[in-house]
């Protein structure tokens, strides 16, 4: 199980998968907008998308964990 | 004793060296997939080169029993050998015998190498596997590693000092790497902390694995105190020595221009698709970098820390030069605590070894927040400055798209002493990014029109500033610029502008020294 984490904080802009969504390791599965710029977030290894902990025009906190894939 | 006995003696005494600490654990090291002290020498070193410098070397320890076992050698092989044809000289610690503890002779003997090395101002490459002081030495060992500090400090910038870490290494033995210009650490068999798991269990009540402590991928990606991550023990031999070629024998000499089939004249049209179009889209900076260089090779340096910042080696025309790049890709590329301190000792090792500085920017500045301000980010940001200030190698940059604020200053600006600066035409050279100043310098304006119309209005005022700023052609016409270029020219521009500062001197006032914000 790992988790897709804000890398700073930012703005949920896409969610490019749902819960239930299997994914690849690298593909992108949330974008966040921080300092005017789109910063595309990976999945951190293959599997399940668990847990979607946001959506698209939530602020987010850095560290926080947007997502957890198993 | 006749003379053969005599030959026969030599012949015993250098089989029983070369056994270190035994069959045994020779066997045992193999099973770990670890090579021997002399097998890595080897490995290293052009094949035969190698000249072996105080074999029989042993202990004068008599504290604890410890006279009864002597191994010659005393867990140290060092000397000298060449790598690709180059003088370069090595020590390699060999963790069969006291587990590649530090005893008074083994400090003695890897002194003698540093010596022989910075006089004759050649490379040395530390192969270092080793648990840290021989506890039964007592305070000699505490004397050896001070030995060692010392020589790695004065030998630094006037040699290349190349660290590899390739086991536990422990206490006094993570020092004098860290002192040295680059460590590579073999990946899941290498450790380095000041002190172990053991020890902080019984101190702290923390419980932690070695690997999480100070493994390979710690120090690669969170600490940053390592450079590179290697596969296996040949991988890390193989990073070294391609290491050494991007760099001079020594601080005197330049780095060897080789012969380049890569044309320098090579023009690559598919730049101009790298930088997208909306300038809120990122991109891969390294996709830039691989079109540019000779034969798209790009050795990355610390690719785990920082990724926000980029820092690595190529050649361009056959020459060596050093990259230093934001990266959209990772937070936007904004200059954060951990991204200066990369950039800063990256262009420090440039600057020591007459390495040429590649700087290419987009970057939309300094990283904002609490833990950023709190962490220190005004002093370890102006170790950008001073690093690139202080620099007198040649210094190129070219602008990609933002050049923003304080951001746009530090990374080789012409003010700071970059001597070509170009501009792609997708630059935008400005105190801030459009939105950011409209909604400054703009706001009484912007307050004064009803509600429903300020959106209409801020995105009127937006497209002006963008049109005033958020070009290269204000920075061009101050002679901030020296050239606006189009993307695939990229390579030429700057092969010519290396060329043309190929005898770059800089006088500078005599000090004692500057006074780098540590």
């Amino acid at each position: 199980m790992s988790e897709v984490l804000a890398p700073m904080s930012g703005k949920v802009i896409d969610l490019k998968v749902k819960v239930g969504d299997s994914v690849k390791e690298d593909d992108e599965v949330i974008i966040i907008e921080a300092m005017k710029m789109e910063m595309p977030l990976a999945a951190p290894q293959d599997g399940t998308v668990k847990e979607v902990n946001v959506k698209v025009g939530d602020s987010i906190d850095p560290d926080a964990v947007l997502m957890i894939i198993e | 004793m006749s003379l053969q006995d005599k030959l026969d003696e030599l012949i015993r005494r250098n089989k029983e060296a070369e056994l270190g600490g035994g069959q045994g654990r020779i066997d045992s090291l193999h099973q770990k997939g670890k090579l021997t002290a002399r097998e890595r020498v080897e490995a290293l070193m052009d094949k035969d080169s190698f000249q072996e410098i105080d074999k029989f070397v042993v202990h004068r320890c008599y504290n604890f029993g410890a006279e009864k076992t002597k191994i010659p050698g005393d867990g140290v092989v060092t000397g000298y050998g060449t790598i690709n044809g180059r003088m370069t000289f090595v020590f390699s610690h060999d963790s069969t015998v006291f587990g590649g503890s530090l005893s008074g002779p083994f400090g003695e003997k890897v002194c003698k190498v540093m010596d022989l090395a910075v006089n004759n101002k050649c490379p040395i490459v530390g192969l270092n596997d080793s648990g840290g002081a021989r506890i039964q030495e007592g305070v000699i060992s505490l004397g050896s590693y001070g030995e060692i500090f010392k020589r790695n400090v004065m030998t630094s910038g006037v040699i290349p000092q190349i660290s590899v870490i390739m086991g536990a290494c422990a206490g006094g033995a993570v020092y004098s790497p860290a002192i040295t210009d680059f460590i590579i650490m073999v990946d899941k068999t290498s450790h380095m902390f000041i002190t172990g798991p053991q020890v902080i269990k019984a101190v702290t009540s923390e419980d932690v694995s070695a690997e999480k402590l100070g493994g390979a991928m710690t120090h690669n990606a969170i600490s940053g105190v390592a450079h590179f991550s290697a596969k296996s023990d040949l991988d890390a031999l193989k990073l070294t020595k391609e290491l050494l070629a991007y760099f001079p024998q020594n601080s005197d000499e330049k780095p060897a221009v080789i012969p380049c089939s890569d044309p320098a004249d090579r023009i690559d049209m598919s730049l101009r698709d790298v930088v997208p179009d909306n300038a809120k889209k990122p991109y891969n900076i390294k996709d830039i970098i691989r079109k540019i260089v000779d034969h798209g090779h790009f050795f990355e340096v610390q690719k785990n820390y920082a990724r926000n910042m980029v820092v690595g080696f190529a050649r361009m025309g056959g020459m060596s030069v050093g990259f230093v790049c934001n990266q959209p890709n990772f937070l936007a590329g904004c200059i954060d605590i951990n991204a200066s301190l990369k950039c800063s000792r990256f262009v420090r090792s440039c600057d020591c070894f007459n390495i040429p500085l590649i700087t290419l920017v987009d970057v939309p500045g300094f990283l904002p927040g609490v833990s950023q301000e709190h962490g220190g980010i005004i002093k370890h940001g102006s170790k950008i400055i001073y690093a690139y200030v202080d620099a007198s190698v040649p210094k190129i940059t070219v602008i990609t798209r933002k050049a923003y604020g304080g951001a746009y200053d530090v990374m080789s600006s012409k003010h700071h002493g970059g001597d070509i600066n170009y501009a792609y035409p997708t630059a935008e050279v400005a105190v801030m990014g459009p939105e950011g100043a409209v909604n400054i310098i703009m706001r009484k304006e912007l307050n004064a029109v009803p509600e429903e119309e300020r959106e209409a209005l801020r995105e009127k005022l937006i497209a002006d500033y963008r049109a005033t700023f958020a070009n290269p052609y204000t920075a061009a016409e101050l002679g901030y610029i020296d050239e606006v270029i189009s993307p695939e020219f990229t390579r030429p521009k700057i092969i010519a502008a290396l060329r043309m500062l190929k005898n770059k001197v800089v006088i500078t006032h005599h000090r004692k020294h500057g006074n780098i914000p540590l």
